[in-house]
This record gives C-alpha cells, structure tokens and sequence, in this order.
C-alpha cells in the first residue's frame, strides 16, 4: 500500500465509526403512547397502576379513570403494575393507545413479607415465610393468640395443653430439636423477642402470652429453614413466629368497633357408671377380690369375705343421707345418682368489645385500641378477664428521620384452677362415687369420707385463687435516612411482665385444714430490655438488585420473685397475710441473663431471576460457659425463578415457578441461666448457715445446635389461579444437653453435657386454588405437613426414663423424643379374666422372641417401643365462600400417626381395684369362663391390669376438627351509607364445633399441664377437653 | 460530608458504648446460689463451707444415724434382728449378709461421703484466704471431717485391716483435691488399704496440733485424739492408742455421766461427749430413731432387741434400762429422742480403750491401771466395783457399754470374731463398690471386692 492509500483508508474508518457513533447516538423514534389500565378479574380500570419504561426510570401513574399517558422509544417495552395484580410487561408497537388487562395476583408474589429484621419482597425470598394476615387470624376471644394460628401454618404445631382459660400452649415448629433444653419458638413482637418464662407459684401454669391481644395484630410471619433463622442466631432454633402489630396509615381516619358474645362449653363428655351401675360393678369386684383371698391363703372359696363387708361399709358411708337400708342396717341403694362429670362442667359465657381508630397523614400516622374481654372457662371457678390498650404513633418528621413509638398496656386476672394431678382440680370430680349426693341435708358439701376423694366442689367455695397478670409491651425507633438508600434505625424496647398471685384456702378445704385456713402471696415480675442498632442499604436499581444489613443488638432480662405463706387465720373471712396467726413460708428469688448479638445479612438478586441470600450471626450470652462464649451462625440459600427464563416463556399454563434451596446453622438456647457456672447450694448446721457444692462448672457448655438443610419449590398454575409450595427438610440437632454420670468420688453425680443428636425430616406441601371468581367466589387452601423426629444418639446412654410406675414417656436412641415405653397388652385370659401381656422378651439384638407368649405377671412383662406421642401427619384444609354480602369461611384440622396415654385411665378403668368412680366401658368386664373381652375381671384390692405402662392406656390420637367457621353478612353500602357508617357486618363463628377421632379420652388434643415439656407430652390426666364455642357478633365501622 | 461524619461517628459510639466491658458483660452472679468463686473468696464464705460439709456429713445416710446403724446390722448374729425383709429391703441385706451391687443405701453412703471429702477439700485448699487466727481451726476441723469420713469408708468397703501385715489390699480412692473440671483425671481407681489408713492418720495429727482444745458443738483437739485412739485401736497399734485415749482423758475436759441413761437422748452434748453429730428441728432427724424406736418415739420399729444380746448383761447392770418393750418386742432406747444428739464418740469409750491397750501391752501401764479403768464404766453401771480384771472382761464391758452406738462390726473385725458363719474377713462382711460407680469409672472396673 502506498501513503496515499493508507490515508484513504485510515479517514475512511474514521467517517464509519463517526458514522456508528452518530446513527448510535441519534435518539431513536419516540412517540406518546396512552391508553388505560384494567383489572381482568372485575373490568373496572385502576386508578394509581404504574406504568414503567423498562430500564429506565420514566414512570407515570394512571389517573381516576385508569389512563395514563408516557414517552417512549418505539420498540420499547411498557411494564404495568398495581399492588395485588400480576406485573404485565408489553412490547409497544406502532400504535399510539395501548390498554392493559391485569390479573389478580392469587399468590401475592409482590406481597412485602418481615423475613426477619427487615421485609422483602415475595417472590425474592429465598427462604420458607409464612404469612397469617389479621383478618385470617382472626378476632375470636381466645385466652392466648397463638390458638388462632393453628392450622395456619404448615408444621407450625399449635395445641393449648388442656381446657383451661390461660392454659400453657406447646408450640413446636417442624417438630422437637431438644431434650433438655426449650423447644418453643422464638417469639417476636414488634422486633422485641418477649418473655414467655411461667412464674406463678400454683396451680395450673399460667401462659404469659395471653397478656398479647389478638386485635392488635397486623400479621404473623413464621420462620421455619435455617437460612432464614440464622439472622437469630442462637435464639432460632425452635422456628420464630413474628409478630406485627397494626399501625397507622396515610389516609381517612377509620374507626372500628366490635362487639362479641357466646358461650362454650366442654366438647365431649365421656360416660361413667350410675349408681345401680357403681354399686353392681363393686360388689362383683368384691365378690372377685374375696375369691382370690381365699385361693392365695389357700382357703376354700368364699371363706373370706373381707372386700364385701368393706364394700357394703364404704356404700353406706359413701351414700350419706341418701342411703336407703334394710331392716338389719345393711346397704341396700342410694337414692341419688350423681353426675359428678357434669358437676365439673359449665356453659361459660364470653364476652367481647373491641374499639380502634387509625389513620394520619404523610407526616404523622397513628393507631389506638382499646378492647375488653371476659371468658368463663368451660370448668367451674376457672375464667378470665382481659383488658389492654394499645397506641402507636409514627412521625416523618423530615426525610432524614422518622420517628415512631409503641406502647401496649395489658392486664388479665384469671380465677385460677388447680393443676391437673391435684385432688382439688375439678376433673377430679369424676372419681367421686354416684352414690354419694354433693350436699348433706344441711346444704354443706359432703367431704372425706363421705366423698371417695377430696370434694373438689369445697375448693370452689371455700377458696378463692386469684391471678393479675400486668403487661407493659413498649418500644421506640428512631430512623435516620442516609444518602445512598442507607437507612439506619435505633431502637429500643421493653417488656415488663408482672404477676400477682393471691390464694386463700378456708378451713374446710384440703389445704386449710387442720391449720385453720391456709393462704400465699406471690409476686413476680419478668422485666426484659432490648436495644438495637442497625443499617440497611437498599439498591434496587438496575438488572443487580441488593439488600444488605449489619446491626448488633443487646438483650438484658431479670426476673424477681417474692411469696410468703401463712396459716391459723381467726376466721375464714380474713383474706391478707397480715391475720395470719403463723407465717410459716417465704422466700425470693432473682434470675438474671443477657444476649449480645452482631448481624449481617445480604439479599442480591441477579435480573429478577438468580436469588441469593447471605446471613451471618454472632451471639454471646451470660447462660454459655467461659470457652464458647460466642457463636457464630452462618446461613445461605439460593432461589431460581424459571419462570423468568425464555425457556419457560412457551408455557402459558405455568405462571410461576421457583426453586430454592438453603442451609443454615442456628443455635438453641433456651437453656438455664446458670447450667455452664460452679454452684453451691446453701444448706445448714447447728443452725449456721453454710454452703456445698452443688453444680461442678462446665466452661465448655454452650447453645445447643441446629443444622437445617432445605430444598422447596414454588409453583403457580394458571395465572397462579393454583399456587402452592412443596417443602423438604432435614434438621439435625447436636449438642443436646445432657446430664452425664460422673464418678461419685468427684462429689458430683453428674454433669450437664453437651453431648445428645436428634433429627427432624419431612416435608411440607400448600396447595391454594381460587375455584370461581364470579357471583359467588370461592377459594380453597390445603397444608400438610409431615414430620419424623429421631432421637439418634444419648451420648452413649442406652435410655432416659424417669417415668416411673405411672408415665410411659421415654427418650431412646433410634426411636421419636418421647415414645412411649411399655408393655403390650395382649387382652383377657377368656378361662379365668386375667388381664394378660406379651411378655416380648428381646435378644441381644433387641429383636422380639417368642412373639406369642403372654404373661399374667407384671413383673414378668419386657417393655417395648408402643408408639409416638408426636403425629407424622398434620394438616388443615380452609374453605372460604363469598356470595353478594354473605361470607362462609371455615378450617378442618387434623393430625394422625400418634397416640395418646390415658394416664388417667389407671384410676377409672382399674378392673375394681379401688373406690374410684369408673368408666362405663369397664361394665363389659370378664365374668365367667368363655367370656372375650378386653377388660379383665373386676377384683377388688388385686392388681388385674390397671398397671399404667401398658398399651391397654394407649389410644389413636388421630383427630379431624371443625377448627373455625365463620358466617358474615355485610349490610349493603347503600342502606348505611346513609347514616354515614362505612361499614357494618354481623357474624357468628364458632371453634371447635365439630370432632371426629377414635381417641377414647375426653380431647386428643391434649398434654397434662403438671409436666409440660419436650419428654413429657401426649398424656392426658384427667385434663380437661378444649372449649366448643360459639359467638355472635357485630362490627362496625365509621 | 460534615453531616455524615457526625452520623457516622454517632454510629460508632452507639456500637463501642454496647460491646463495652464486653467480657465482664456475661459474668452474671446467680442469686439462689453461690458461683464457686464467690463462695472461697472471703474468710466468712470460706467457713460457710465449712459449715456445709458439717451438713452434709450430718444426712441421715451419715452421722446422723446410718453409719451407726450399719455397724450394727452388719455384726447382727442373734442380739438383734432386722424386721422389715418387703419395703425397706437394702438395710436388709445388711443383716443378712447377703448385699447387691445395686443396694441404694450402699450408693448413698459411699456418694455422700465423697460429697463431705470434697467439700472439705474445699476448705482446704482456700485455707489462705483465713485469717491466721482462725487458719488452724479451719484447717483442723476440715482434716478431722475428712479423716473421719475416709476411715469409715475403708472400714466398710474393704477387707480389714490385718495388724502387722503390708495391707495392699484394695481400699478407697484417695482425693485430696477439690474437683473443679471433669476431665479424664476423674477417673481415679481405689488406693491401698494401708495407704487410707496413713492419710487418716496424717490428718488427725496435724488436727490435733491445729484444733482448739475446747469448740463448741465442732470438733476439738480432744475430738482429733479420741478419733485417733479408735483409728490407732482398729489397727492393731496399742501403744499409739494408749497415748491418743491418754491425752484425751488427762484433758480433763471431759467427765463421765453419773447416771448412764442421762448421756443419751439429749438436745445437747454432755459433759460425756466428745464429739457429737447436732440434729435441729424441724429440718433434721436423728435416723437412730426410725430403725432402734418404737412408734411411740416416732421410729418404725425396725430393730428389735433379742435375748441373746440381754442374756450377756448381769441383772443388776443399769444399762439394761436402756431397753424397754414397744410395739412388741425389745426395744434399744439410746435413740428415743428424734432430735436428739447423735453420740459419736464419748469419754468411756477412751477408758475402755486405754484399759485395754494397757493390759494388752503389760506393765508399765500409761494413764492409770486398767483396773481403774475398767472400773470407771463399771461401777457408773451399778455393778460392785471388781478387784480384777482380764482382757475379756474388758471386751465384755466395752460391748455392754458401747452397745448399739456403731461399734459392732468394727470390733468384731478388729479381734478377728465370727459373725454366724462368717469369719471376721470374710467378702460377706464387707460393702461392695456400688455397681454404678464400677459401670462410670473404667478405674474401678476390675477393682470390685471379692465375692461380688
């Protein structure tokens, strides 16, 4: 090439690149494109859609009348979204209108959703949310919140222990990862993790959480895989349930008021003897008992006759007034036959009112409530009256910072019943004889001897056992707006928790007598501050979206208690301490702990398709040992949106579909306050006080922990018409405490370890459909949930058995935490009414040898695994029907695959052996040779197969309940508009209404209140079945 | 930028002021109990350990009647018989020789005496923190408790002492320190019989250099030397029992009861008593009580008294007072009173002991002849004073005197009797190592007692 050919070529490239760079930068055809946007579902335009240049930032909103109008490039795509309705992205052609039609958003995937300490988007989580809106949890007077979320939630397990109003709750999500230490839930309200310790001195367990009102709650969001729970750290273990409570809006003042009232009432009672019945059943008992005197003293047969001249004594002194003899004194029938289970029992009234106002502006919103409720219990003297009041204020007070603050005030004073194992508790009732009438011709009530027990009617006379429960639930923030989308929020909270217990038992009841009246005082108080700080960075521009968090948190708690006890009061009428002639007990107690925590968290997500999401926690606490001070809990979890993919684009069918996975470590520690420290316990000598050492240190103790492994799926069919998810998971406990055994020549018998595994599998499956959507709408949701919980290692302890003679709960390697642990009952001898067991004997390998061979002799009998406490299969299906002004909503719940102890059974189905009133089904007892039936032989004063830890007791816990429903009638806009009323409903729902369970006790939903905890569960002890019930209601609105 | 810098910084202070003091931010002090370094960092707290081992060594299982009744039931051959074989079967087996690995008894006993060495080792080890003035007593009363508990321990779970010979056999594990951490060093296996006896011995002296001649209702010089009399005397070295019993007596703080059944069942010691084990109402009982009393004192009448143990007293004797007829059968009364004192070693028992070691041993005699000495008790006894006196008769007197007061079996083993058929080593006579200590501690494993 010559120069001047180089020079051609060299300015010709430079005119095409300047060509390029001109075309290129040459604004391409824009034009102005209008038209209106619609919802799909009712034809009605929308006013406020958003209408988005895609890429960039040019957004216009659509006026009343759902137009709109935007510049934009040809070719370019317009993007269209209202909140609730699917996103809708159309490619602009030539013309200049373009309307758009937006379906509703069934799924809720541009919900935002409290993932933790801050919210997020639906379709960008990454882990496994729930979400119970207000309205869905509902606003039926209940003791405790948490009621209402059963059934709401897949494997959130929700049962209140037994009947009574304020019954502890067991809470269990995704099944039991602890022995020893607690497995409930975090729960969090408002940001604060509240108190939830029981610190009343008697009877039943009071449940703090019934100090929370149910009408202040916005929503709940439950947490349940570990990449999610990470950001709690050693606190997340056990799931967290996330509280919101509701809050101001931007907007005209609404007022709200309901009114509720009903009744409920026991929804089962089981059948017990009558008089006649009492009174044959006992003497072929005694008949029966004499017989096998005489062939173990080896006496002809009908020598002794012991048991029937104690029987015909006890029916006479038994019956009291009522006792009809014969010439010569003798027993012949009472004249009564008392309905003690009834006696037990009353319809209890509930009452509602419920008054809250909101609104605001864009500076100032606020939101007040006040509401009252009174529920008499199902069991005589037991009830409950609520009141609380709510306030929240938030204030912008500039761009720069916003302000907001909180405070909920609670009192609720409870007519307190006794526990479940205590002789005053009204279920204990049922063991009193028919034949004995309540009252003797004075109008007293009859007592011991007359009674077979204690009457536990006396206590509801003659005692009074009142509890207050005050709580102060309090926090502020204050939010400063950094450039850049960092925002920053300062927070603090409180939550004073206060219990005042006053008991007095008068001379005539169990506890007073003897010493002339008996009375305590308990005062508690639960006082638990939080302070938190962190920062937020918000970038949701561009096709890389990011969220990132970094804050730390104290947490400091203290809990006083003080009680004295007194006896010899003058006079039953003289209720304080101060009459007491003796006070005879007193005491205090002071716990202190405190948690300070560091946290981190990432969420990014690539071109709305590629998830990702980082957490990081480090917690350190006062309750972990001097080596593991601190912890560190990671976790990670990823998302993919196939949907977003072009792949995927074809099938129209599939609206939605996600994938994600995640893995987390979080830690529990909900152990005691002082197990890791070197303790000595105070004791005494020649009246000095001293000291022994009662707990050797352990500096290695620390959190329990949890490693969760997830994979789930997202779906959504037509339009998300059909919309669910599919759950697995794996949880793997490590470190359980344990107490190891130590040699005795260290002073110590044991140790607190960590050293116990335990598993938790299963999976999860949610399936909403929105059936019709016309006149008459109707919606289905299904949750299912199953769970299998392993206890996988003891620290090379072969079983934990404190069960004794009477409970069956075991824990064993290889088995569910918990199972029951017996012998197998194997029916009746059919020659002489034996009860008989399997004798089981096992191998060395544990196998089961001779699987036929049956024992009369307890002693003789191997226990075996019989069953779980826990069920493998949970799940609700919710039906809700709208036509014109009348909706129908109503929830089925059931769970199967555990069973139940009848623990109490040993005393009402006891072939006989004592005075104890009995269950009807005892009356098909053995009688003669030939006779097959599975319950033995009535003998009084002989052990005949009323041993308690045997599967006779054991029951299918399997249950399907009629949970909620609920009928409304809205009166039509037109008539109350015209007395300026925004709205005005009348509704009736019911709880409970229906039950369909093969259980044989009273309520399969059950767990005895005297011995809550993760060992312990699935026995039923003369608890009491839950309420049926049934309000009626009206809610207004102005 | 001034802005941010100022928020920036208030960031930062928020976070310093919260993770300030950070360590010290989870050292929270129980308040139900007492964390291990509070309860040895000061003199009071440090006696109030002191005090917790005197608790612990008074449980019923101990000295506040057990340990006592054990010797007693273990040498049982047709003076006394053990009545309830069906509910209260571990005392039982003592009395029939016939002891399972498992008997929950035997565990108690060999756990709470641990629990008492290891608090005292305690004490022992924070003695620094004592003023001086009161370091010695401190010290001494924690050697005495711990000599104590270690000498029982070696006279019921292992074979006896053989006076003259290396005694190798198995005894107990020795500690000597406090335990703080469990680790692999708790896995510690039984010393030699010999070598208990040398740590209870060492203990003993230097309390008896330590403790205070006279000290309440706590133990004193006088207790550490009557303590080791009896030590000296179950081993067979009569000279040294000789001295310990002399110096007791020559204190002259201590008297005989003019009337025998006045040293028993008192709220409070006597001029009698040496050392005692204090029961105080309500909380305290005195376990003497359920086994040797009647219903009518509020035992449970498991012990009765049979002839062949009264046939050994002359009829005169004042002791014999000491029985009576309750719920049916022959009663021993020394532990009528259910708070009452639990007499642990009293002054007759140094005169019987120095009686016998000095004719044991001949002329020249320390302290006085043991005429003199036998004398003493006997006569107190109502019996007409003797004009001589054997070997037997002084075994003789020293079993009606001590009768039912924990002596029994250790004699028996001492003078090498027979209890029935069982000679005075036989494996029968001896406790074994409880089977769940075997089944923890991999030390102990091939250390069980023979026959078990």
């Amino acid at each position: 090439m010559n120069n001047t050919e180089r020079s051609l070529i060299k300015k010709g490239s430079l005119l095409i690149i300047i060509f390029f760079w001109v075309f290129l930068s040459l604004p391409a055809q824009q034009k102005t494109i209008s038209g209106r946007v619609f919802s799909a579902e009712s034809n009605q335009p929308l006013a406020g859609a958003r209408v988005q240049v895609k890429g960039t930032s040019e957004i216009k909103v659509t006026g009343p009348d759902g137009r709109y109008e935007i510049i934009v490039p040809e070719g370019e795509v317009l993007i269209f979204c209202y909140p609730k309705m699917v996103k809708k992205e159309q490619i602009t052609g030539t013309s200049e209108f373009m309307d758009a039609m937006l379906e509703t958003d069934y799924y809720g995937l541009e919900d935002t959703l409290l993932t933790g300490y801050s919210k997020q988007v639906r379709w960008k989580i990454t882990g496994v949310v729930s979400e119970v809106k207000g309205e869905k949890l509902g606003n039926f007077p209940l003791s405790s919140f948490e009621t209402a979320l059963q059934g709401k939630v897949p494997s959130l397990f929700i049962e209140p222990v037994n009947g009574k109003v304020s019954s502890a709750t067991l809470m269990r999500i995704r099944g039991t990862s602890s022995i020893f230490a607690s497995s409930q839930p975090l729960i969090v309200v408002d940001g604060m993790p509240v108190s939830t310790e029981t610190i009343n001195f008697s009877g039943a367990p009071v449940n703090p959480l019934s100090t929370l009102d149910i009408n202040d709650i916005e929503s709940v969001e439950v947490l349940r895989d570990a990449a999610s729970l990470a950001i709690y750290g050693s606190r997340g273990a056990n799931g967290v349930v996330i509280v919101t409570r509701k809050k101001g809006y931007n907007g005209d003042t609404e007022i709200n008021f309901t009114v509720q009232s009903g009744f409920s009432e026991a929804s089962r009672r089981r059948e017990f003897m009558n008089s006649a019945e009492y009174v044959s059943y006992l003497r072929e008992a005694a008949t029966n008992g004499d017989l096998m005197f005489d062939r173990y003293y080896g006496y002809p047969s009908g020598t002794i006759d012991f048991c029937r001249n104690d029987v015909e004594t006890k029916l006479k002194t038994f019956s009291g007034w009522a006792a009809v003899l014969n010439g010569s004194g003798n027993f012949i029938r009472s004249q009564v036959s008392t309905d003690w289970q009834n006696l037990a029992f009353r319809k209890g009234k509930i009452y509602s009112a419920d008054l809250s106002a909101r609104g605001g502006n864009e500076k100032l919103r606020y939101y007040a409530g006040t509401s009252y409720s009174k529920q008499e219990g199902i069991l005589i003297s037991n009830g409950m009256e609520k009141i609380s009041v709510r306030l929240n204020v938030e204030n912008n007070i500039s761009k720069l910072i916003q302000i907001g603050f909180s405070i909920g005030l609670n009192r609720a004073g409870i007519d307190q019943v006794s526990a479940d194992n205590d002789y005053s508790s009204p279920m204990q009732l049922v063991a009193l004889s028919p034949v004995t009438p309540p009252r003797d011709t004075n109008g007293e009530l009859y007592s011991y001897p007359v009674t077979t027990y204690y009457n536990a009617l006396i206590d509801t006379e003659e005692a009074s056992k009142k509890i207050t429960e005050y709580r102060s639930l309090a926090n502020a923030f204050i939010t400063l707006n950094l450039y850049r989308g960092i925002k920053w929020k300062n927070e603090i909270g409180f939550d004073l928790y206060n219990i005042k217990e006053n008991a007095r038992y008068g001379e005539k009841t169990m506890e007073g007598t003897g010493r002339s009246g008996y009375g305590f005082a308990n005062y508690g108080q639960n006082q638990n501050i939080l302070a938190r700080s962190f920062a937020e960075y918000n970038n949701n521009a561009g096709a890389f979206n990011m969220k990132a968090l970094l804050g730390t948190e104290y947490q400091y708690t203290t809990i006083e208690t003080v009680y004295a006890e007194g006896e010899r009061f003058p006079s039953d009428a003289l209720k304080t301490l101060a009459s007491a002639g003796l006070i005879s007990g007193g005491s205090s107690t002071l716990t202190r702990y405190n948690f300070l925590s560091y946290f981190s968290g990432l969420d990014a997500n690539y071109q709305g398709k590629y998830l990702l999401s980082l957490t990081g926690r480090v917690d350190g606490s006062s309750r972990f040992g001097r080596n593991n001070r601190y912890g560190f809990f990671p976790g990670l979890s990823v998302g993919w949106i196939a949907t977003e993919e072009n792949f995927l684009s074809g099938v129209s069918f599939l609206s939605f579909l996600k994938a994600r996975a995640g893995y987390g470590i979080t830690g529990n520690a909900g152990i005691g306050n002082y197990w890791h420290a070197g303790l000595y316990d105070v004791a005494s000598y020649n009246e000095a006080s001293g000291l022994v050492p009662g707990q050797v240190a352990n500096p290695n103790l620390k959190w329990e922990t949890v490693r969760q492994a997830d994979f789930g799926i997202e779906y959504g069919f037509l339009n998300n018409r059909i919309s669910g998810e599919i759950n697995f998971y794996n949880k793997k406990s490590d470190g359980l405490l344990l107490n190891v055994q130590v040699p005795s020549t260290t002073g110590f018998q044991t140790q607190l370890q960590n050293r116990g595994k335990m598993e938790n599998k299963g999976f999860e499956f949610i399936v909403s459909t929105v059936n019709f959507t016309g006149h008459l709408k109707w919606n289905t949701s299904l949750n299912l949930a199953a769970n299998k919980n392993k206890v996988v290692s003891l620290g090379g302890q072969d079983i934990i058995d404190y069960g004794g003679d009477r409970y069956m709960n075991v824990v064993k390697p290889g088995y569910p935490l918990g199972s029951f642990y017996g012998a197998e009952y194997a029916g009746v001898d059919y020659k002489n009414g034996d009860a008989l067991w399997y004798v089981n004997q096992q191998d060395a390998n544990g196998n089961i040898v001779n699987q036929d061979k049956t024992t009369n002799s307890f002693q003789a009998v191997n226990f075996i695994i019989l069953g779980s406490p826990h069920p493998s299969l949970t799940g609700s299906i919710t039906n809700n029907l709208k036509y014109r002004n009348f909706e129908l909503s109503f929830i089925f719940q059931g769970v199967t695959g555990n069973k139940i102890h009848l623990a109490g059974d040993q005393w009402m189905a006891s072939n006989g052996v004592w005075y104890d009133n009995q269950l009807r089904s005892q009356l098909r007892s053995w009688k003669k040779t030939g006779d097959v039936t599975y319950v033995p032989q009535a003998r009084l004063a002989w052990n005949n197969g009323n041993q308690s830890r045997s599967s006779r007791y054991l029951s299918d816990g399997s249950y399907l309940k009629l949970r909620e429903i609920i009928l409304s009638y809205e009166i039509p806009s037109e008539i109350i508009n015209k007395i300026n009323i925004r709205n005005l409903k009348i509704f009736i729902q019911g709880r409970n209404l229906l039950t369909f369970t093969r259980y044989e006790g009273w309520d399969p939903e059950v767990s005895a209140d005297f011995m809550v905890n993760n060992i312990f569960s699935g026995f039923d002890f003369y608890s009491a079945p839950q309420p049926r019930s049934v309000v009626f209601g009206i809610t207004m609105g102005l | 930028m001034k802005a941010m810098k100022g928020k920036i910084l208030l960031f930062f202070l928020i976070f310093t002021v919260v993770s300030a003091g950070c360590s010290k931010l989870f050292d929270i002090e129980p308040s139900q109990n007492v964390s291990e370094k509070t309860a040895l960092s000061t003199e009071a707290n440090v006696i109030s350990v002191l005090t917790g081992a005197y608790s612990v060594f008074n449980n019923p299982e101990m000295y506040g009647g057990n340990i006592l009744r054990n010797s007693e039931l273990l040498a049982g051959n047709g003076e006394i018989n053990w009545v309830n074989s069906e509910t209260y079967y571990e005392p039982y087996q003592f009395f029939e020789k016939s002891i399972v690995t498992t008997n929950q008894e035997v565990l108690l006993q060999w756990m709470s005496s641990y629990r008492v060495i290891n608090t005292v080792n305690n004490v022992l080890s924070a003695v620094q923190v004592v003023r001086e003035s009161n370091r010695n007593w401190v010290e001494g009363e924690a050697l005495f408790l711990r000599a104590l508990v270690y000498f029982d321990l070696v006279r019921f779970f292992a074979l006896p002492y053989e006076a003259g010979a290396s005694n190798s056999q198995y005894g107990v594990p020795l500690i000597l320190t406090p335990t703080r951490i469990i680790d692999s060093n708790i896995y510690v296996g039984r010393n030699t019989v010999e070598e208990v006896y040398n740590q209870v011995i060492e203990d003993l002296s230097s309390a008896v250099e330590k403790l205070p001649e006279s000290n309440g209702i706590y133990a004193s010089k006088g207790a550490a030397n009557a303590l080791l009399a009896r030590v000296y005397l179950q081993k067979g070295d009569y000279y040294n029992a000789r001295e310990s019993a002399n110096a007791v007596i020559n204190s002259g703080r201590y008297s005989l009861m003019p009337v025998y059944p006045d040293i028993f069942n008192q709220n409070k010691p006597t001029s009698e008593d040496i050392f005692v084990a204090k029961i105080t109402y309500p909380d305290e009982y005195n376990a003497l009580t359920l086994s040797f009393s009647s219903s009518y004192y509020g035992g449970y009448g498991d012990i009765e008294i049979l002839d062949g143990h009264l046939e050994l007293y002359k009829a005169i004797d004042k002791r014999l007072d000491m029985f009576y007829t309750g719920d049916g059968a022959i009663r021993c009364g020394k532990w009528n009173n259910l708070y009452g004192c639990v007499n642990l070693i009293r002054l007759a028992e140094m005169y019987l002991i120095r009686a016998e070691c000095n004719i044991r041993l001949g002329p020249p005699y320390t302290g006085s002849n043991p005429l003199d000495d036998y004398n003493a008790t006997h006569t107190r006894a109502g019996l007409p004073a003797a004009s001589s006196v054997t070997l037997d008769d002084i075994i003789l007197e020293r079993r009606l005197e001590l009768a039912f007061e924990g002596h029994r079996i250790h004699d028996i083993k001492r003078l090498r009797q027979n209890v029935a058929a069982w000679p005075y080593n036989s494996p029968k006579l001896v406790f074994p190592v409880p089977a769940r200590e075997i089944e923890i501690n991999p030390a102990l494993r091939s250390q069980q007692n023979p026959g078990y």
